[in-house]
């Protein structure tokens, strides 16, 4: 068990280096001397190579990488060129906003989730409508989504606010008022591909030698597959949603700008639009990082659940 | 002695005998995807008026005469939402052939070979597929720039791992088998093994996986531009007409509606084409 996890973890460590360098020296390379792009086309090349000494950009490649990995780890990820502003000050307050949104749109996915694809006594009539909702969700994209919920919502039956962002401190209602669409946007897409991975596993349950046991034992239908298929379909479940933080993160970028929710997403796209290399490269490396580490935990949890499993 | 030719087998090929037959999923994915392919390819013909064209009827509502109304630039709707078929799906089936040639041989090499090779090319493989694919697509579009051509490269490049990923683990699968047993005990080289028995029977997962692949390639390339790197304008592209058309949701929702239904349509069909029935 602890070897597993010393492995795992050592694993990880070159692999979020390659990765993070790569990403670097990618947008780097490509974006030319940043200088230049701060010093505007009129600049002369003795006052760009000057102001590319001024801020090392005259170094090699893996000297600046380090460099930032250095500032990085103190929690400096330098000036965001556009604005001025230090990348952690335009960063910090964006990423309470992209958790809250994303965890409410997991927990609701993975709820629906279970609660769609288990009740038993309306599984027949209820699956084939779980199945296409299961498939629109994994379909349609979040902003298409998001955009028929405010037609509906907010511009029709003017029940809810069309966009924007209100802090709990201005109330619940206003607060949950402003995330509640967002929010289903977000957890449709997670539902749809939730469902697979839960249906498969369900299924594999119900194969089992355990649940011929109960069966046989005459519990109800109910019983079994609330008791014993259902703890044994979602650990797979909960495995996936942190193995597959990554691919989930983008249904969040697409979901803050249809919404102007001001999250990560949302600076990171304007960031992307206005070349704003510093705070493209933070956000990038960061997203990159979490999501490692929480491929690893959710590694990790679930080898030691299944080993607890099988040795009891 | 006609019983000899009786029970001889079928002379169809490998190749078409394992395509096999098409799901009622599988028919109404195709029959959404060939109704959007023509369409896509007359559009053109179809006597609709041109969709770059801007003109002074500026944002009307649906009418008659635009059946979708006008946008910001009195360009009809209708005939945009049309053409940007065409490049939709090319993205889409770039991604795919993108993915596919570069995941099936990584597969197979990595499900044949096993051991070491394996190992690393499995490494890569979990790397890719936990990454954050649109995050990384979004920062390699805004520096290489978001043509079409470099938009189906980036994306391939992020999608090629679900593909390589499939075609291994067939293999492992089919390796096992009797019949290939008996083809290596023959003395049959590895490349002719992988085409006369390995190949034709991982395709059907491949056209597959290849449907699939395009289906998220038209999706990630619609997000990509509602973010606001899609292809250059004027080119009708659905994710920047959804973008654009937006801000008028409670003017004239169509002009923002109608491409983004385009957009879940055709991603539906090609997913459908690809998935299979549960």
């Amino acid at each position: 068990m602890l070897s597993h996890i010393t492995r795992r973890i050592l694993l990880m460590i070159p692999n979020v280096i390659a990765m993070t360098f790569l990403l670097f020296a990618t947008v780097s390379s490509f974006l030319g001397s940043p200088a230049a792009a701060m010093l505007g086309q009129e600049a002369s090349l003795e006052e760009i190579a000057a102001l590319n000494k001024q801020y090392g950009f005259d170094r090699p490649i893996i000297v600046q990488y380090l460099d930032w990995i250095a500032h990085a780890l103190r929690g400096d990820f330098g000036r965001s060129y556009t604005s001025q502003q230090s990348v952690a000050d335009a960063l910090l307050p964006t990423i309470p906003v992209t958790l809250e949104l994303s965890l409410w749109a997991i927990l609701l996915a993975v709820v629906a989730t279970v609660l769609f694809n288990s009740v038993p006594f309306a599984r027949r009539v209820v699956q084939p409508i779980t199945t296409t909702l299961a498939v629109i969700g994994i379909t349609i994209p979040n902003f298409m989504l998001g955009i028929c919920l405010i037609f509906i919502f907010a511009v029709k039956l003017r029940w809810l606010p069309t966009t924007g962002w209100v802090p709990w401190s201005a109330g619940v209602g206003a607060h949950l008022s402003h995330i509640i669409l967002p929010v289903v946007t977000l957890a449709a897409n997670y539902f749809g591909s939730f469902t697979l991975v839960y249906r498969e596993e369900y299924k594999a349950a119900y194969r089992r030698l355990f649940i011929k046991v109960a069966r046989a034992k005459g519990l109800s239908e109910t019983r079994v597959s609330l008791v014993h298929a259902l703890p044994n379909a979602i650990l797979p479940v909960v495995t996936y949603v942190g193995l597959s933080l990554g691919p989930l993160v983008g249904g969040a970028v697409v979901t803050e700008m249809v919404f102007s929710m001001p999250g990560v997403g949302r600076l990171f796209v304007g960031a992307i639009g206005a070349h704003d290399f510093p705070v493209m490269l933070a956000i990038g490396i960061l997203v990159i990082f979490g999501v490692m580490v929480a491929n690893l935990v959710s590694d990790i949890v679930y080898t030691s659940i299944n080993r607890q499993v099988s040795l009891g | 002695m006609t019983t000899v030719s009786e029970n001889r087998a079928p002379s169809v090929s490998p190749w078409r005998e394992k395509l096999g037959k098409l799901s009622v999923r599988q028919s109404i994915g195709l029959m959404i995807i060939t109704v959007l392919i023509v369409l896509g390819i007359l559009a053109p013909y179809l006597g609709l008026s041109d969709p770059n064209q801007s003109s002074l009827d500026i944002l009307q509502r649906a009418s008659a005469s635009h059946w979708f109304g006008t946008d910001a630039l009195g360009r009809d709707v209708f005939s945009r939402v049309i053409h940007g078929i065409r490049v939709s799906v090319l993205i889409g089936f770039g991604v795919g052939v993108l993915g596919t040639v570069l995941g099936v041989p990584i597969g197979l090499i990595a499900g044949y070979a096993r051991g070491t090779i394996d190992l690393f090319i499995l490494q890569i493989i979990d790397l890719f597929v936990a990454l954050p694919a649109l995050i990384l697509a979004l920062i390699i579009t805004a520096i290489v720039g978001s043509t079409a051509i470099n938009i189906a490269l980036v994306l391939g490049f992020v999608m090629w791992p679900q593909m390589a990923r499939l075609v291994r683990g067939q293999v492992i699968f089919i390796r096992e088998s009797v019949y290939v047993e008996a083809a290596r005990a023959l003395g049959g080289s590895p490349g002719w093994i992988i085409r006369q028995h390995i190949l034709p029977n991982a395709i059907r997962l491949v056209v597959a996986q290849f449907s699939i692949t395009v289906a998220f390639g038209i999706f990630s390339s619609a997000s990509l531009s509602f973010l606001g790197l899609g292809v250059p304008p004027p080119t009708p592209d659905w994710g920047t007409m959804v973008r654009e058309g937006v801000q008028f949701l409670a003017f004239s929702p169509l002009m923002s509606i109608a491409p983004g239904a385009a957009v879940t349509l055709t991603v539906l069909g090609f997913y459908l084409l690809g998935s299979k029935d549960d």
